[in-house]
């Protein structure tokens, strides 16, 4: 036996004792939850925008088809992709109340009801935006009604946005998750890209919400770009696994997801056509506008592949406490 | 009462008893595996030294993998063991994940074949089905044989004196490195050897509270804990000679010294 052979047979020695990263919800069938989590974001943020500029009638059409394009990526994409990667799909009802008191303290139970509630006042939401978009019926109660709902659906809109992020930041066994900005950061990536799309909702339905979205968009993600930064300065001072963690995005194997997917394509593609519009004065041409559209849902899916796939728990043995 | 484990680390001579006492325990599948036995080498260019750590699922008394499982299949029982309802586990992972010693396992397809993949299940395998399922798509650890204790305890009988109550890892270990008993109990052996050994626990700083706790020299600096050379069997060395094979040289003049 070489070596080689005889290392492999003892793997169990090396299980914990250096930094390793997790697979779980990354690799092979955890690739549904990076998924699953991508249009999580793409979904609650695109609702979250869709309900922003359903105050202005102008806009009625658009937030319309925009929150209905939310509503599903949430229900028919990151529901059932969460589903499909349980062990169990067939248990998912023990997950909710009154199955299940788990919700007082597990993020996963209450991100999980949280989506049902949001999925019920936006369907009820969305049913009154119809009536108001379509004429069909627009009168001061179907007004107030859908601003009632649209601000139910509005805060568990955000829960959903959020629970992932405070699922992982939960975690102390993977540093580089372990921070309070994990939330925020899911948060804002997720609005910027609702304000993405519903550009190119607007290009179907012809209502001029380019000019407000991307105005919108400049800022949040200039914010969004700081925001990173500090995750990621923040994470590599908070431990050294951590630290890792940052190292492997930044330099390591996945850096060309953070550099070409997050960093280009996801933040500086869709700034340099909003920038370059605010200069010129002029709306990009609709090319360009599909263009960063793409790049910016790139974005999304690369910000959610690098998170995932550098969590990498911190060592077992006390020699690594420095970890 | 609080079930814990004291782990000698000077006494462990890696042999890997505990390891297939669970497995016959447990008619555990072929990849799957709930105590392991984890080595720390340090090699200083002139002696390798191996710390040999026996790792389980620590029973923390806050632990993280109750607080997150979705389902409440896992649960925190009143003696402070931590156990799953594999009936209720609906295969998330979220507790394999936030568990920060990483002693939870999800039984996939892939760690479920025949013991001889090729081939038909053996007659223990098939016993196994019948006596302790598992199940596929659900996650799994350490349980501190808790069928033991109860039945054990139902008998009248001591867990952590009477071998019937004892949990099987602990009943093996020829080199009596593992102590099982009540931590609540000040009089115990457990308590008692975490007080006399400056018994210590993995992470503390977590605060999650394990209910295993271990004892050496090294890091629990008690110098009665010394481990004695010899620890280190004839097979033991052999086993690292072949892991290691250039430090074959410097084990034997260590063990001259
Ligand atoms: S060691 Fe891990 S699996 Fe065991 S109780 Fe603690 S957190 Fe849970
Ligand atoms: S895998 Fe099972 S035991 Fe673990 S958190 Fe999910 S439902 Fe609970
Ligand atoms: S206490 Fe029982 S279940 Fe736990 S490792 Fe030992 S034999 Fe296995």
């Amino acid at each position: 036996m070489n070596a080689r052979t005889a290392r492999q047979w003892m793997v169990t020695h090396e299980w914990m004792i250096k930094p390793m990263a997790q697979t779980e919800w990354i690799s092979g069938k955890g690739l549904l939850v990076w998924w699953a989590e991508v249009f999580s974001a793409l979904g609650t943020g695109l609702y979250l925008v869709s309900i922003f500029f359903a105050l202005r009638e102008e806009f009625a059409v658009t937030a319309f088809w925009a929150g209905i394009l939310g509503w599903i990526g949430i229900a028919i994409f990151k529901l059932p992709l969460h589903a499909f990667y349980l062990g169990k799909w067939y248990r998912f009802w023990r997950a909710f109340p009154p199955f299940s008191k788990a919700w007082r303290t597990s993020w996963f139970a209450r991100g999980i009801v949280m989506t049902m509630i949001f999925l019920v006042f936006g369907a009820i939401q969305l049913i009154l935006q119809g009536l108001i978009a379509y004429d069909v019926a627009d009168s001061s109660g179907v007004w107030a009604a859908n601003y009632v709902f649209m601000v139910l659906a509005g805060i568990f809109g955000v829960m959903t946005a959020v629970y992932c992020g405070f699922a992982m930041s939960y975690c102390k066994s993977v540093p580089f998750w372990n921070t309070g900005l994990l939330p925020i950061v899911f948060l804002l990536m997720g609005v910027a890209d609702g304000l993405a799309l519903i550009m190119g909702v607007g290009m179907v339905t012809g209502e001029d919400v380019i000019p407000t979205a991307e105005s919108a968009t400049r800022i949040l993600l200039i914010v969004n770009a700081l925001l990173i930064i500090m995750y990621l300065v923040n994470a590599n001072y908070q431990s050294a696994t951590a630290e890792l963690s940052v190292k492997e995005l930044v330099r390591g194997r996945v850096a060309w997801v953070f550099w070409l997917g997050i960093v280009l394509l996801g933040i500086i593609v869709p700034l340099v056509v909003s920038v370059v519009s605010y200069f010129t004065g002029e709306e990009a041409s609709t090319g360009l506008l599909v263009f960063a559209i793409i790049c910016h849902t790139i974005g999304a899916f690369s910000l959610k592949y690098g998170v995932l796939k550098v969590g990498i728990y911190r060592p077992i043995l006390p020699k690594g406490r420095a970890y | 009462m609080r079930w814990g484990m004291v782990i000698n680390l000077a006494k462990c001579t890696r042999c890997h008893g505990c390891i297939a006492a669970c497995r016959i325990e447990h008619f555990l599948p072929l990849r799957m595996t709930w105590p392991r036995l984890i080595a720390l080498e340090t090699d200083d260019g002139f002696s390798v030294d191996v710390s040999t750590y026996p790792v389980r699922c620590n029973q923390c008394k806050e632990a993280p993998c109750v607080e997150v499982c979705p389902t409440e299949a896992s649960y925190k029982r009143e003696d402070g063991i931590v156990a799953i309802d594999s009936n209720k586990c609906f295969g998330c992972r979220y507790c394999v994940i936030a568990c920060p010693y990483q002693n939870r396992t999800y039984l996939s397809r892939k760690r479920n074949p025949n013991y001889f993949p090729e081939h038909a299940k053996t007659g223990f395998e098939k016993k196994g089905k019948q006596i302790y399922p598992h199940q596929v798509g659900t996650t799994e650890k350490c349980n501190f044989c808790m069928e033991r204790i109860d039945a054990g305890l139902a008998k009248g009988l001591k867990p952590g004196i009477d071998r019937e109550a004892t949990p099987a890892c602990v009943n093996i270990c020829q080199a009596r490195a593992l102590t099982f008993g009540d931590l609540d109990d000040p009089n115990s052996n457990v308590s008692k050897l975490i007080r006399e050994k400056n018994g210590f626990v993995l992470h503390d700083e977590y605060g999650t509270e394990p209910s295993v706790y271990y004892i050496d020299y090294k890091l629990g600096g008690a110098p009665s804990n010394k481990a004695p050379i010899e620890a280190q069997t004839g097979s033991h060395i052999q086993h690292l000679s072949s892991v290691y094979a250039p430090s074959k040289e410097k084990l034997a003049k260590k063990n001259a010294d």
